[in-house]
């Protein structure tokens, strides 16, 4: 047999084998998306690719729905083990943990800093994506928070709307305990495990666990002690049914439990899930801590999306982000009055869905709270062990409720994260 | 015939053999020696990420240091300590009573102290999640009757977490420990036991002093796989506690601290084979211990 013609012949075939491949990718790419959440994300992603493909029709997307800790563990996995071409073309990440892939992982995801234009993203989620100067990602859904409460149950304690404006913790906590004594219902539900109160205070505050250049910030972190007292006393004082878990949460919500909850614009959603109770809510700022620079607004959980550097499809999925997510304002309106999602596009706030008075919260215009409460947050440094820090905090806060001074506390925070961070 | 005739030398150097048994050499060597041999280098690395670098020791260093470990490690010897014991011997006391040939509907009974170890284990977490909830239908039970006076934080005390992990692995596996008794039981000749009671033996010294020998080396069994997966424990508190193994790390095992150093920290994959390690050599030298203890004496 000739061994060489064989040969020949095989490396040909090889060759325009790949030839063949390569030029259908450049002719109609398939755009691969790994994200969470079928009734947010996944709904406004789908939206997103069919005003994509009306101008592009031979672009085609495939949107892959996985549960949250399913992305960011296969998105680990293939990461670390080098194996790209199990990874999709554009990922999900919650900005708490963007900066930790961005560092960990270098090289793994698109520099995006010429290619869109930033100036027109809320400043501080344009911050947290940054690295070494380059911008990677395309802001999304912002996390602003809002006090949402119950104005009959308000009402029958002896409140009125113009009560719940301006509201300091301390207030909180007072209007908290009479709420119990006269309607039976705790003000709102709480998680001790769960370490997003505590966030949701210290952002409000001006502070994080970490300073700008990184390092940590908790014995001296005045928002962070200040949040740790005021979640204290919620929990002494009798303000708050304890809950377990994420479903818990929602369940002591949505069954009329609970007086009032303190979350990211993106619950929106869940509150205006159970239909019976329409007309019966109201929206308001959050409180304000007791510390000096202390605002009213405040960011919780919030995610963006993120173009893999090995994408085959790396240019087309760029173009996509581009085109849909930081200029195309009618998509905003859209995915706003459909899914109550806010994004963190500037110019998008001014637009007629902001301006929509919301029956469910008693003829509000709630969007434009968010919007306005959107540019009060104060930009802080996610860092890069958000987790970390949230299960320091989460650990030593029964302590706290036993009467351990909060400094000790702190301290005890602090060492537990030095170990765990490195 | 051909093959009875070869000295075993021979055999050992018979191509067709090696031959046969090559793939399932070739698969076991690539997919659990390698991964073995390369945790253990894994293990001397330290970084963030793929950003790893030689640290010899260190990850021991850090080991050594962190409180979090000793505290997952304190927790998940609690957990070995007071559960296999308590499940053990329910296993074996129920086994006992379902042995009895006079007891009726005795496979209806077998059948469902069986049936938890088959269940689904999302969905019994999801409702053990619920009945132990604050104003679940164990706290209202019990506040009924009056045993307590005010509800039980299950999910939200760091004690009664605890507790509540322990109720649910004893509840999922001791009828699967049962099955093993049962069939050790079968195996017993009952002359023994006639003999035993003619003698005037009581039921509780022929279950003593004749179920509970003839039984050792499936309580051996037993024991040691009970060891081996309450140190791996890690489904029921990720399911309960989402992962955290919250309240205060009260419920954070090895495995799940595991699992947070890659997956939920910053991923730390030389310190978590660190870690895993850990487990490897706990349960090297528990097994041995218990081979130790119940080794036949001259």
């Amino acid at each position: 047999m000739d061994y060489s013609r064989a040969f020949k012949r095989s490396i040909s075939a090889t060759v325009a084998g790949a030839a063949l491949l390569c030029s259908t990718a450049a002719f109609a790419g398939e755009v691969t998306i790994w994200c969470w959440d079928p009734n947010f994300n996944v709904a406004i992603m789908k939206e997103a690719a069919a005003r994509y493909t009306a101008k592009n029709p031979d672009t085609t997307f495939n949107i892959v729905d996985f549960a949250k800790a399913d992305v960011e563990q296969k998105l680990q996995t293939g990461l670390a083990s080098g194996m790209t071409d199990t990874l999709p073309d554009i990922v999900l990440i919650e900005d708490y943990g963007a900066q930790k892939y961005l560092q960990s992982f270098p090289g793994s995801f698109a520099a995006l800093t010429d290619k869109i234009d930033y100036s027109g993203f809320a400043k501080y989620k344009v911050d947290l994506m940054t690295l070494e100067g380059q911008v990677y990602g395309v802001p999304f859904d912002s996390g602003v928070t809002g006090l949402y409460y119950r104005t009959d149950y308000l009402e029958q304690a002896g409140y009125k709307a113009s009560d719940m404006e301006n509201l300091t913790w301390d207030r909180f906590i007072e209007i908290g305990k009479d709420v119990k004594a006269k309607t039976g219902h705790e003000m709102m539900a709480l998680d001790s495990n769960d370490g997003g109160l505590i966030r949701i205070m210290m952002q409000s505050g001006g502070q994080w666990y970490f300073n700008e250049d990184g390092s940590l910030n908790i014995t001296g972190n005045a928002a962070l002690k200040a949040a740790l007292e005021t979640q204290a006393r919620i929990v002494n004082e009798g303000v708050a049914k304890p809950t377990s878990g994420w479903n818990d949460g929602i369940s002591a919500l949505t069954s009329g439990d609970v007086a009032s909850v303190l979350m990211g614009v993106w619950i929106t959603g869940t509150v205006k899930s159970q239909a019976d109770q329409a007309g019966k809510w109201a929206l308001t700022a959050i409180p304000k801590l007791n510390i000096e620079g202390a605002t009213a607004a405040s960011n919780l959980g919030g995610s963006s999306w993120y173009v893999l550097e090995a994408s085959a499809e790396k240019d087309e999925a760029i173009d996509f982000l581009n085109e849909i997510y930081a200029k195309d304002l009618d998509f905003y309106q859209k995915i706003l009055t459909e899914r109550g999602a806010v994004g963190s596009l500037l110019a998008a706030r001014t637009g007629e869905a902001y301006q929509k008075p919301d029956e469910f919260f008693g003829g509000q215009t709630v969007w434009q709270n968010f919007a306005d409460w959107l540019v009060q947050v104060p930009a802080v440094n996610y860092g890069i062990f958000t987790n970390e820090l949230d299960t320091a905090v989460t650990a030593n806060f029964p302590a706290l409720l036993k009467g351990t001074p909060v400094d000790e506390v702190l301290k005890a925070i602090e060492d537990q994260a030095a170990t765990q961070i490195q | 015939m051909a093959t009875t005739s070869r000295s075993s030398l021979k055999r050992y150097y018979d191509v067709n053999g090696w031959l046969f048994v090559a793939p399932a050499i070739a698969l076991i060597s690539l997919f659990m020696l390698y991964p073995i041999a390369r945790s253990l280098v894994l293990s001397l690395y330290s970084g963030r990420g793929m950003m790893l670098k030689f640290s010899g020791t260190g990850n021991l260093v850090r080991l050594w240091n962190d409180p979090v470990f000793w505290q997952a490690l304190q927790n998940t010897v609690i957990f070995f300590i007071i559960q296999v014991p308590i499940m053990i011997t329910m296993a074996l006391i129920l086994a006992a009573m379902l042995n009895n040939p006079k007891l009726r509907f005795s496979g209806l009974f077998r059948t469902m102290i069986f049936l938890p170890c088959v269940a689904s284990l999302v969905a019994y977490s999801i409702l053990f999640k619920s009945m132990f909830s604050l104003d679940g239908v164990v706290n209202n039970t019990l506040l009924t009757i009056g045993i307590i006076g005010e509800p039980i934080g299950w999910l939200t005390d760091p004690f009664w977490a605890k507790v509540l992990i322990i109720i649910a692995i004893t509840w999922r596996w001791t009828g699967y420990n049962m099955i093993f008794y049962l069939a050790a039981l079968q195996n017993i000749d009952r002359s023994l036991y006639e003999a035993a009671k003619i003698d005037g033996v009581p039921s509780w010294g022929r279950f003593a002093f004749l179920t509970i020998p003839m039984l050792k080396p499936v309580i051996l069994f037993t024991t040691i796989t009970s060891t081996i997966g309450t140190l791996q424990l890690f489904d029921e508190v990720y399911n309960f506690t989402e992962g955290t193994g919250g309240p205060a790390n009260s419920t954070l095992t090895l495995s799940l601290y595991i699992y947070n150093l890659t997956f939920r920290f910053m991923p730390s994959f030389g310190y978590a084979a660190t870690v895993s390690y850990v487990i490897v050599l706990m349960v090297a030298v528990l097994s041995f211990l218990q081979f130790y203890a119940a080794r036949e004496r001259r």
